[in-house]
């Protein structure tokens, strides 16, 4: 019995972690802070223009790490460093939750490689 | 003259659809360098390390984007050890030809 609360607290603290690595901002919000970006990005988040990437779908935390590294300089690009400069940590989160909530023509490469079924 | 003209207008136009051609990537070439990239971008969720966040999907991204990232990640104006040292071993040619399969892949 005592092993089994254990189990199950330890099961609960794990679940507890997840959740909190998984944290992501509000969509609503995010909608109403990305305005800026739908001029390149594409009010759907799928860019028109190939120089910009498709956003729509693409993994929340990933959009969040790239929007942290143009803005600190990591990914040094005069447009996003501009675009980036005023976004807070929690605006990134929004933003992230928002274009990655899109129908999206994104996939992994499971499937497209040669030798693939 | 004025068949002259009409040659070498002909033989420039030509030459202006070709270097075209060139321009664009090869799919079926792309195809088998992104054998590489599948070992991170080909598992769905899979995680970077130091910092954690998730490797992004490149299937369907778009074309012009994809060659300026890679051309980053050879320059430094991106720092990823990893996609640095991936970047490093394609030639212009062989970005071209990734970028032309991956933006293929849109669903």
């Amino acid at each position: 019995m005592n092993r089994a609360l254990t189990l199950l607290s330890f099961g609960a603290i794990l679940a507890f972690a997840s959740t909190q690595l998984l944290a992501s901002g509000n969509a609503e919000n995010g909608k109403k802070k990305a305005g800026t970006c739908f001029a390149c990005h594409g009010t759907d988040g799928n860019a028109v223009d190939p120089q910009y990437p498709r956003l729509a779908g693409q993994y929340d935390e990933y959009i969040q790490q790239a929007l942290h590294e143009y803005k600190d300089g990591r990914r040094n690009n005069a447009i996003m460093k501009g675009m980036d400069a005023t976004l807070s940590d929690q605006d990134i989160e929004d933003i992230a939750a928002y274009f990655s909530g899109l129908p999206t023509k994104l996939d992994t490469l499971q499937g497209h490689v040669s030798g693939d079924k | 003259m004025t068949r002259l003209q009409l040659l070498s207008l002909a033989a420039a136009m030509a030459f202006l659809a070709t270097a075209g051609a060139h321009a664009a990537g090869d799919k079926a070439a792309g195809k088998k360098l992104v054998y590489t990239c599948a070992g991170c971008h080909g598992v769905p969720g899979y995680s970077n390390a130091y910092p954690q966040y998730p490797v992004p999907k490149i299937a369907g991204q778009n074309e012009q984007y994809i060659i300026n990232a890679l051309h980053g990640y050879q320059s430094g104006d991106r720092t990823h050890p990893t996609m640095g040292a991936q970047a490093q071993s394609l030639s212009d040619t062989d970005i071209q030809n990734v970028a032309a399969y991956l933006s293929s892949l849109a669903q």
